[in-house]
């Protein structure tokens, strides 16, 4: 496993949001450098998936401030299509796919490629569905024909993994990745998850509840409680008890 | 790169798929065989399969609009009502600007898919209420509009007496029969297959009726595209009313009563779940066949017309059953 660099891809900072009278996120502020993994924990409500939601550009935060590569990203621009741009894509834990299409349009998702300005472009597709698969090192899935939901968990995690990385992302948000998998289906996508960081320099935002797991693959652990980020702990230096208590207490 | 499996059992998952996929063919087959050997001669004679060819395209066109629709998950119960009443502007389009104004017919269905569109997108009601409203709003109007009366297409240039409106078109009458009817449907029919299964827009179809939600956080606008669709449909439907019109030679307030119905039917019965995701333009065409071709059978076969309608009821069920995969509609909902 190589250390991440300095290069400092993300900084979010006193981020806040609220929906009506809720405030889901009081104050969030993290960084995140090339190649490195992060996982954002905390318990239910306390603003996980807010936060991974401002990033992504699903929601404009009421206030603070987003940098992606040293660029400042105003609250005008701040948008799905905008962050994407940047290249941070989102993996949703059970919004990914289209279950009813195919590998190669789940991977072409709103990117479909067009022949002679109303067709798709079927043979285009197929090309680079293989290549991107090939990338992965996911052997696995042999006919590109057939709909993704005749594939395992694992596989179609592949393809949505997949689909973040295809189209150049630099950082990539995982919104509980494995928590619909087995065990040999979990293994499997985390080891594509440290083969990416290792070989193309991704970083990773991790959302997780399986604290083994964020221990198994984040370099850095960020609590979250009552919509605020209490606490940053780097992976070996910290157990599970302490982590426990970080997150239900917020200490 | 070649995997060899070895299967433990002959009903595969894999193979009851495949045998799904058949049923609408194996079910038109049996119906083929099923009227031969009662009726005989009577039922298997050209004369019969033209009158058979000049049956289906309305219904085949409705149930293309019908597809369309049903694919993305929505369902459109106003396209009986929005058939006559583009057949009867199509009529006054004719009455007005000559031969050309027929045009106004297929316009005038895409304008009320697009109101669908809009009222059910941008006011989020549900397709089944908002093109119920429509069914009775539209046929209203088509009423009132028509002062109950039809417009009809005559043959020779003769002026028609008192207040019967009608419109000299021996060409359209003669769109109506075989050849030219026949022809005209099988030209759509394949426009329709390349429009559905090659294109963009095909494709956004089953995307839709698959995940919705993954659509929008992609960025595609999905109430832009869904008012789309039911304007291609409505577009369709117009179509349909113009066919309809050169085969019944007249746009009546009447038209196209129950024959929604009869287009969800049809699309039933070529296997596509009515939950969306899936569809299949060849086996729609098949499935308006299959339910010509039963009516058809029924009648030569001197059932009640009564009886009839009980045994495409239970057609219909018994071919869904059959084609419906338990599995797929589990990932789509």
């Amino acid at each position: 496993m190589n250390e991440p660099n300095s290069e400092q891809l993300l900084t979010v900072e006193h981020v806040t949001k609220s929906f009506g009278g809720v405030q889901a996120m009081r104050d969030g502020s993290f960084d995140l450098k090339r190649g490195e993994v992060i996982a954002i924990v905390g318990g239910n409500g306390a603003g996980k998936s807010t936060l991974a939601k401002i990033v992504s550009g699903a929601h404009v935060p009421d206030s603070g401030r987003i940098c992606v590569k040293g660029v400042e990203i105003t609250r005008a621009d701040h948008s799905v299509s905008h962050m994407q741009s940047c290249g941070i894509e989102v993996v949703y834990q059970d919004l990914a796919l289209v279950p009813n299409m195919t590998a190669p349009y789940n991977l072409f998702l709103g990117r479909v490629p067009r022949k002679w300005g109303l067709f798709v472009d079927q043979k285009k597709m197929r090309e680079k569905t293989r290549e991107v698969l090939k990338q992965l090192n996911v052997t696995t899935v042999q006919d590109l024909s057939q709909p993704i939901s005749f594939m395992s968990g694992g596989q179609q995690q592949s393809i949505a993994i997949g689909r973040a990385i295809a189209w150049g992302s630099d950082i990539v948000i995982l919104d509980e990745p494995t928590a619909a998998l087995g065990p040999n289906e979990t293994a499997e996508v985390e080891r594509l998850i440290e083969d990416v960081r290792d070989q193309h320099g991704t970083s990773f935002i991790l959302i997780s509840h399986n604290l083994d797991q964020v221990r198994r693959l984040a370099d850095r652990i960020i609590v979250t409680h009552h919509g605020v980020t209490s606490g940053e702990f780097k992976r070996n230096e910290i157990t599970s008890d302490r982590l426990v208590k970080a997150i239900t207490l917020g200490e | 790169m070649s995997t060899t499996k070895t299967d433990q059992s002959f009903f595969t998952p894999e193979r009851v798929e495949k045998f799904r996929d058949y049923v609408p063919f194996i079910a038109i087959a049996l119906v083929i065989l099923m009227f031969w050997a009662i009726c005989g001669d009577r039922f298997m004679s050209v004369r019969n399969w033209t009158f058979i060819a000049q049956q289906t395209p309305v219904l085949m066109l409705l149930a293309f609009a019908q597809l369309m629709i049903i694919t993305t998950g929505s369902i459109d119960i106003s396209i009986g009502s929005s058939l006559a009443f583009s057949a009867f502007l199509g009529a006054l389009g004719m009455l007005w600007f000559g031969d050309v104004g027929l045009i106004l017919g297929v316009f005038a269905g895409g304008l009320i898919g697009m109101i669908n569109g809009c009222i059910l997108s941008l006011l989020k009601i549900p397709s089944f209420v908002t093109t119920l409203a429509m069914l009775i709003i539209v046929r209203a109007l088509v009423i009132i509009a028509s002062d109950g009366t039809s417009i009809y297409i005559t043959a020779g240039s003769g002026a028609s007496g008192g207040n019967i409106s009608s419109v000299a078109a021996p060409w359209l009458l003669s769109m109506g029969k075989f050849p030219a009817i026949f022809i005209v449907a099988v030209i759509v029919a394949v426009l329709m297959w390349i429009f559905y299964e090659k294109t963009i827009f095909g494709q956004q179809l089953r995307a839709i009726g698959g995940n919705e939600k993954v659509l929008r956080l992609v960025g595609i606008n999905v109430t832009l595209f869904k008012i789309k669709v039911f304007a291609a449909s409505g577009l369709m439907v117009g179509l349909a009313a113009c066919v309809n019109l050169a085969r019944a030679g007249a746009a009546t307030p009447q038209a196209g009563m129950m024959m929604e119905l009869d287009a969800i039917a049809a699309v039933a019965l070529g296997g596509t779940p009515l939950t969306g995701g899936y569809g299949s333009v060849i086996k729609t065409i098949i499935g308006a066949l299959t339910l010509t071709i039963v009516r058809n059978g029924l009648t030569i076969a001197g059932v009640p017309p009564s009886w009839s309608q009980i045994a495409l009821g239970v057609l219909l069920i018994a071919a869904i059953a059959i084609s419906l995969n338990r599995n797929k509609i589990d990932v789509v909902k």
